[in-house]
């Protein structure tokens, strides 16, 4: 069931997932392929439908702004309805939080401080020598959502090393809630406060109006090729085979109790190119953050109580439930 | 039954595209006269595949290098060259394979009794599994199978090397494609067959669209009538025809009974370009209106995330709730090609339901054949000998050599 609208208030808005706006090299050919994205503002009309849309079937809207500033008439349509603001945290100092933005988004984390939680776009490469960084930023931010931009391309090597760095963070978190304070880092502990998946839902809970006034399961499917919308304003939402996007309609994920992974559709299709099953490194990289949950888990309560009402995670000796297929009934 | 289905792998070489006819109900809509496998090419596939023995994607007890085409027999020369790489290959390298391969063909028949083709059936007899495709009757061969850029029907160029086929291969079974215009010629084109002397006739309607309102009628009263004729003249002693099995029209439960029907994916073909498709039915030339699903190529190999949907398909997945409610469920077939074909998106995980009624009609026959069929061999005190006699072509059946009753 639809719940969230993700207004994208420019062609130029920030991504805050996996998504590039401009393709690398290796994405495969997009009609934008080679060429910056221009700017797009969405109309105030295509706006005002946007938020009756909303309004109407009931759903929480996030709107996602470009670095520019937009023109003064937006703000009083923006303000018509309760809504979330994500934005691109501005590289000029100060790096706080202003009280209108709920969500940053940022590609660096260094000296980062800020009131409200705060979405990093990172390679792996830059995550694997930010060990650092990254335990300060927990002590500054209310939350931090570590979001790979190259997941694609992980090899055994790489998840070797994002083993090792999930432990160094897991020992720097238990150290955090052993003085008393309770960081949130998705990577870690996302997993230990959940009993069922808690995944994107692009398709299924939420859905994305790009300033063309058409809808797209997310935006990273309007960047990769605009003509890929499911219906428009006028129309109203039609989204084939939206089944595909539900769980129980994925057999990986239904049979997998990484409940904190992504289970980004537009990395299913683009790497399976079925949006309902997650490439091997997705399963590995989720289920190394659950195993690596599950050991801060164990280790938190061996201070004392914690989350008793959460069960044990178990231990499992896979990292891809592709693997187990042959169990399952 | 296939030969060692099940712990077979299957790899396909689309050695050409090109075929003699242009049969109206084929689903390879860009047959073409170009792209003709190179040698190169192929080696570098058997290269590949050989070198890969101990990945899982290959890791069948045996292996069914199957050639199509358009028509196979066209190339030959080339398939006589990759079959004898193949065995060198294998022996060489020490491969498990070599103590059981296949070498499998689905042919119009055309130029079986070539030169070429009779010294190829000769070397290699031992391992092969050949079909030919003969629809029935002239009438109803000849509907269809006609040579490319004319009417003019193929029945007598085929027929002619039926004896010979069957010769050479008594247990060879004919597979024969069901499309609404041919429903009027069902009943004579199997009793015709088994008069040519092919004891097992493999027949499917075709996945795609085309069925007419009272098709499913026209269908079920040529089934009934086939059904009295092989009872009333006691074919079914020594004939089989794939219409009839006891083991359709059932419910399915939706979590024991859930297995996908098709082997896409488990397979694997290689075109004149080196790519490799999960099955014949993602290449390009068989699809009308969706990109082909490319999982790898003889230079990079496979890419595994691409095989992933594919492994792990199953049927409630893929299907409406009328078809996982469904009471006759069982023997409802589908082919994941056509379902993506077919699609309103580009998946593979919508089933197409275009055979619904076909299937259900043909329930229905099935349903008279078995009734009637028990009946007449209880009243004749024969059914305990007809169960044992069936258990012995059963296990016959394991062994022989035909092609699998659906792709």
């Amino acid at each position: 069931m639809l719940q969230y609208l993700i207004i994208l208030l420019d062609r130029t808005s920030t991504s805050f997932c996996h998504y590039n706006l401009t393709p690398s090299p290796s994405d495969p050919p997009t009609p934008f392929r080679g060429r910056e994205r221009s700017r797009e503002l969405i109309s105030l009309e295509t706006l005002r439908q946007g938020i009756r849309f909303g309004m109407m079937e009931n759903l929480m809207i996030q709107y996602v702004y470009p670095d520019c500033e937009l023109p003064a008439e937006y703000a009083e349509v923006i303000e018509s309805i309760d809504h979330s603001k994500i934005k691109s945290l501005p590289l000029t100092p100060p790096k706080e939080g202003r009280t209108d933005t709920d969500v940053w988004v940022t590609e660096s984390i260094k000296d980062i401080k800020a009131e409200v939680p705060v979405v990093w776009r990172t390679d792996k490469q830059n995550l694997f020598d930010s060990e650092a960084d990254i335990i300060k930023a927990l002590e500054n931010v209310p939350r931090l959502n570590v979001v790979l931009t190259d997941v694609e391309s992980f090899t055994d090597e790489d998840f070797a090393a994002y083993k090792s760095l999930l432990e160094k963070l897991s020992k720097a978190i238990e150290q955090m809630y052993v003085n008393g304070k309770a960081p949130q880092l998705n990577l870690l502990t996302d997993r230990m406060m959940l009993q069922k998946m808690n995944n994107c839902g692009a398709g299924d809970t939420t859905i994305t109006l790009a300033p063309n006034g058409k809808f797209y399961v997310c935006p990273a499917f309007y960047y990769e090729d605009e003509k890929d919308s499911v219906g428009d304003l006028e129309h109203g939402l039609d989204i084939k085979n939206k089944q595909l996007y539900k769980l129980e309609y994925a057999p990986i994920c239904r049979h997998c109790d990484a409940y904190q992974c992504k289970r980004c559709v537009w990395l299913n299709r683009k790497m399976t190119l079925e949006v309902n099953t997650p490439s091997h490194e997705q399963c590995v990289l989720a289920h190394l953050e659950r195993n690596a949950s599950r050991e801060l888990l164990l280790n938190i309560r061996k201070h004392g109580k914690f989350l008793p009402e959460q069960e044990e995670i178990k231990e499992i000796d896979y990292l891809d439930p592709f693997d187990r297929r042959d169990t399952w009934q | 039954m296939s030969w060692q289905s099940g712990i077979a792998k299957n790899i396909t070489f689309i050695v050409t595209k090109d075929c003699q006819l242009a049969c109206k109900y084929c689903y390879l809509v860009g047959k073409n006269e170009k792209e003709r496998m190179s040698w190169d090419i192929a080696r570098a596939a058997i290269d590949y595949i050989i070198s890969h023995e101990k990945d899982p994607i290959f890791a069948y007890e045996s292996v069914i290098f199957d050639f199509i085409g358009g028509e196979p027999f066209l190339e030959i020369n080339l398939i006589d060259k990759i079959c004898d790489y193949l065995k060198t290959e294998m022996f060489r390298r020490n491969h498990h394979w070599f103590n059981s391969y296949r070498f499998s063909f689905s042919t119009n028949g055309i130029n079986y009794d070539s030169e070429k083709v009779q010294r190829f059936i000769k070397k290699n007899h031992e391992h092969l599994s050949i079909g030919i495709t003969i629809d029935g009757t002239e009438k109803k061969h000849d509907l269809n199978r006609i040579y490319k850029n004319s009417e003019h029907g193929s029945y007598n160029d085929v027929a002619r090397n039926i004896p010979l086929w069957i010769k050479q291969f008594p247990d060879g079974g004919t597979k024969v494609t069901i499309s609404s215009p041919d429903i009027p010629y069902i009943c004579d084109s199997v009793l015709h067959l088994y008069g040519l002397g092919i004891h097992q006739v493999n027949i499917n309607c075709v996945f795609e669209d085309v069925w007419k309102e009272g098709d499913d009628k026209l269908f079920e009263e040529q089934l009934m009538q086939l059904a009295d004729a092989i009872i009333d003249g006691g074919y079914y002693q020594d004939y089989a025809c794939s219409f009839f099995s006891e083991h359709i029209g059932k419910p399915l439960d939706a979590k024991l009974e859930n297995q996908n029907w098709c082997g896409a994916g488990r397979m694997l073909s290689i075109d004149a370009a080196g790519n490799f498709y999960p099955c014949t039915r993602f290449a390009g030339y068989s699809l009308r209106s969706k990109k082909p699903i490319i999982i790898g190529n003889v230079r990079d190999g496979i890419d595994k995330n691409k095989l992933r949907p594919f492994l792990t398909l199953d049927r409630t997945t893929q299907s409406p709730k009328e078809c996982v409610d469904c009471e006759v469920a069982s023997g409802c077939a589908w082919c994941q090609g056509e379902n993506y074909d077919a699609a309103d998106t580009n998946t593979f995980y919508q089933r197409a339901t275009a055979i619904c009624k076909m299937h259900k009609a043909r329930v229905r026959a099935n349903n008279y054949y078995w009734n009637k069929l028990y009946r007449k061999l209880e009243l004749e005190g024969e059914r305990e000998e007809f169960e044992k006699h069936r258990l012995r072509l059963s296990e016959a059946n394991n062994k022989r050599e035909v092609k699998p009753e659906i792709c």
